[in-house]
């Protein structure tokens, strides 16, 4: 484990493993922003282009299933 | 062999992830979903060495990061030249009652580097365990822990949240720590 300088940085340290946790602003707005970019819209392209893919995929030609 | 039909809905189903991580390593929403778009193209081809049973997700973060990097490298570090716009753009100054405002942290985000941003994601957002995270970044474990340590010091920093006692994480800590009461 790192060395925190007090008085500098000093993250949730009582008890905690996680510095990261649900009590760390810093952990709290990671999971905010990223949640945000999770929930965006998904653009119909990927599933046109999984679509195609499908098509496309020689095995899929051989009858098999 | 066939990719299944099971397959195809697997991976309909990690877009919205794979799209977040590809945004939070380059910065670019276009470029993110250039890099997704190639991710899926690689993962169907490549489905045949993927082992049913083990974590999808990780796998396919995998070939995203790869991507990202074998782009980069061939792009000459342009997208790192545009972060270096993008961030002069963005000074990040703590708001008001400490609240951190999400756009002053996506600024502060893409000021890390790139291997520190993508470690604090994966670990502290995405939900991988450290050692997932190693395999997906091809690192060891313990590379993995200090980059998030770095990385969390690194936001601590440019966000100010460090030192100031009044309010936040820092408020608990030097209660329950019974120093730093200033």
């Amino acid at each position: 484990m790192d060395k925190i300088k007090s008085g500098t940085i000093s993250p949730r340290r009582n008890g905690s493993a996680d510095p990261l946790g649900a009590n760390s602003e810093i952990g709290r707005k990671l999971k905010q922003y990223y949640d945000e970019l999770v929930s965006d819209e998904v653009p119909d392209r990927f599933a046109q282009l999984l679509s195609q893919l499908e098509i496309a995929d020689p095995a899929r030609k051989k009858d098999r299933s | 062999m066939s990719a299944s039909p099971v397959f195809k809905t697997d991976l309909l189903g990690a877009i919205p992830s794979l799209r977040a991580f590809a945004v939070s390593l380059s910065q670019n929403s276009d470029k993110a979903d250039d890099l997704v778009q190639e991710t899926l193209v690689k993962a169907w081809d490549k489905h045949a060495s993927f082992q049913p049973g083990t974590n999808l997700k990780a796998w396919l973060f995998t070939i995203l990061r790869n991507e990202f990097y074998s782009q980069m490298r061939k792009r000459g570090r342009e997208v790192q030249d545009s972060d270096g716009i993008m961030t002069a753009r963005l000074a990040v100054h703590p708001s008001q009652h400490g609240m951190l405002d999400l756009k002053d942290f996506r600024g502060a985000l893409e000021q890390l580097p790139e291997d520190q941003r993508e470690a604090i994601i994966l670990i502290g957002a995405s939900g991988f365990s450290y050692e997932e995270a190693a395999e997906i970044c091809n690192c060891a474990v313990g590379t993995i822990k200090s980059r998030v340590s770095r990385a969390r010091n690194r936001l601590q920093e440019i966000l100010k949240i460090s030192g100031e006692a009044e309010f936040g994480p820092d408020a608990i800590s030097s209660q329950v720590m019974g120093s730093n009461a200033a």
